[in-house]
């Protein structure tokens, strides 16, 4: 595997009381599709917002690609390759589906400053909007307005604007929450093919435990901002803690659990 | 492209009846027509700072009155050309919209708003305190118009009103075509990414604080230039001009004509200037039928004037393309 694409060093962040991440040493491998779960409020999405640079780091250190970034603002770690999506849909509402993935293609290749040139001219931009309409599936919205989408366009084209970024390392946010299944299988299988490709190392959050299973090779379990269990699904599947926090399906373990 | 082809005729047109102005109507036409293309200036460059990048100021009068001032000292102690003098307006406004900027962007919304109107009011002061200097609240007055000369040959004078039209002409039609290039740009687009959207714009990979920094000192080169234009104008250049009610004209003027077009703040120029000379031929309080018109359009008609002629628009034409 050589060098890992980013390691984490007791990486800790605390909101008042509330530990959200606790000495958390972490190494994502290149092309190891790597999901991560817990139950709500274990952190996951503090992470992803620790790494991505949403939120500060208070301490601990983040390296990627060897070169420490915990202090980087968030556009230089994109530029370096770390990119997300967000659970909630977060795009540009007023503006239409192309360019909405137009303009994190423009500020990667450096073409965003241009004042005078129109648009209209940038034909490489343009055909490489429209490929990743395409991996998306959202090519025959590209005019409309992101405002004008159904709720499950509207998660695609989330995921199209972070993979417009071309990432090496992409956190998705819970992707497929309040799809309908047909538009989730399409949307997972275009990140098992997109992970194929291995250009892009995904890290996924997702709450549909069959999801989970199904897609990754790796995952990371965490709790109360610790990790609980980190390994391969089934060697996930068959922790005993893990079982007692989480899996099983019976919601009222997980409540035993907190309480205790 | 159907769209684009009818903008330009439209605009090739406006342009054609521009020049003929100073040759139908009268002398105070022709002024009013030179005043609404300076306030047209001001406006447009304003409105890619407000209704492209989502950032409201309230202190770009200052950058107006670097304009002039910048204009005028270049005028009284280095040289009388106009060309020059307004290149030197210009580069003042750029350098205190650096400083400016480079402080405000930290913030946005309501602190960024209050923060340039601070800024503005600081200029306003120490324009109107530093007597010795600026000539305070008399302004600095006896700002000469000596011909424009080019190449050392060519000699153009620009002293008489219908002259210096030609000279507001050309650099109205400059700043509008700018401002259009500008709207089309990648950057463009980037900003209104950023005012759809500022946290999701920086995953984008976009550095969002340098790009508000380049708008705003971009807006205020606008306002350099129609500073620096009415100085030559008015052969004199005001502390009023920073004031703050002043900074505030085109932000009404913007909202007026609409936000979102290019057109929006040069329609909105030309209502301003043409209402304010109507309405106080009836009574000096013209800000009050003024402000009952703003009332209207942002109750109303919230896309202004251009926002709500181009959605009736629409509407005429909608059923015929379907």
């Amino acid at each position: 595997m050589g060098e890992p694409l980013l390691t984490t060093e007791k990486l800790s962040n605390h909101f008042g009381m509330v530990c959200t991440a606790r000495d958390l040493d972490l190494r994502f491998e290149r092309g190891v599709l790597t999901s991560l779960i817990g139950p709500n409020g274990a952190g996951k999405s503090t992470l992803i917002n620790l790494l991505t640079g949403h939120l500060p780091v208070q301490a601990g250190k983040i390296r990627f690609q060897g070169r420490e970034i915990t202090r980087l603002p968030i556009h230089r770690r994109v530029r370096l390759g770390i990119c997300r999506s967000f659970q909630i849909v977060n795009v540009f509402p007023e503006l239409t589906v192309a360019q909405n993935v137009m303009i994190p293609v423009l500020a990667r290749t450096g073409r965003a400053w241009n004042p005078i040139r129109s648009l209209s001219r940038e034909t490489a931009v343009e055909r490489e909007t429209e490929a990743f309409l395409g991996k998306v599936g959202l090519l025959g919205e590209r005019d409309t307005p992101a405002t004008a989408l159904s709720h499950g366009d509207l998660r695609l084209l989330e995921v199209g604007v972070a993979l417009a970024a071309a990432p090496t390392l992409l956190f998705l946010d819970e992707p497929t929450a309040g799809m309908n299944p047909v538009e989730r299988v399409r949307l997972l299988d275009n990140i098992r093919q997109l992970a194929r490709e291995g250009r892009t190392t995904f890290v996924v959050v997702e709450h549909d435990m069959d999801v989970v299973f199904s897609l990754s090779e790796r995952i990371i379990v965490l709790h109360r901002g610790e990790i609980l269990c980190d390994g391969t699904p089934e060697s996930v599947r068959a922790d005993a803690k893990v079982r007692e926090v989480y899996l099983g399906d019976d919601v009222s373990d997980l409540f035993r659990y907190r309480e205790e | 492209m159907k769209a684009e082809t009818r903008n330009a005729c439209a605009a090739a047109a406006v342009l054609l009846a521009l020049c003929a102005v100073p040759f139908l109507v009268g002398k105070f036409t022709t002024y009013l027509a030179m005043r609404i293309m300076l306030l047209g200036i001001f406006a447009v460059g304003y409105n890619l700072l407000l209704g492209q990048a989502g950032l409201l100021s309230f202190g770009h009068g200052a950058f107006y009155a670097a304009g002039a001032y910048g204009l005028g000292f270049f005028g009284l102690h280095v040289s009388g050309n106009p060309l020059l003098g307004v290149a030197a307006g210009v580069a003042a406004a750029v350098l205190l919209a650096v400083l400016v900027g480079t402080l405000c962007v930290r913030h946005t919304e309501i602190y960024f708003a209050m923060l340039t109107l601070a800024c503005g009011m600081m200029v306003f002061s120490l324009i109107w305190n530093a007597r010795e200097i600026t000539g305070g609240d008399d302004g600095l007055i006896g700002i000469m118009r000596a011909p424009v000369s080019l190449f050392g040959g060519i000699s153009i004078p620009i002293g008489k009103d219908g002259q210096f039209y030609f000279f507001v002409l050309f650099f109205f039609t400059l700043s509008v075509w700018a401002a259009h290039r500008i709207r089309q740009s990648p950057f463009g687009l980037a900003l209104a990414g950023i005012r759809e959207n500022a946290r999701r714009s920086e995953f984008a990979g976009v550095p969002v604080r340098r790009y508000r920094l380049a708008v705003f000192v971009l807006s205020g080169t606008f306002a350099g230039l129609a500073g620096s234009l009415e100085a030559l104008l008015e052969s004199n250049a005001r502390p009023f001009m920073a004031h703050w009610t002043h900074s505030a004209e085109p932000v009404l003027v913007s909202l007026l004509g609409g936000l979102s077009s290019l057109a929006g703040p040069l329609v909105g120029s030309a209502i301003f200037v043409a209402m304010r000379e109507i309405i106080q031929r009836f009574t000096e309080n013209w800000m009050l039928g003024f402000g009952i018109v703003l009332l209207v359009i942002i109750m109303g008609f919230r896309g202004g004037v251009m926002g709500t002629l181009s959605a009736l628009f629409r509407k005429a034409t909608a059923p015929g393309e379907r």
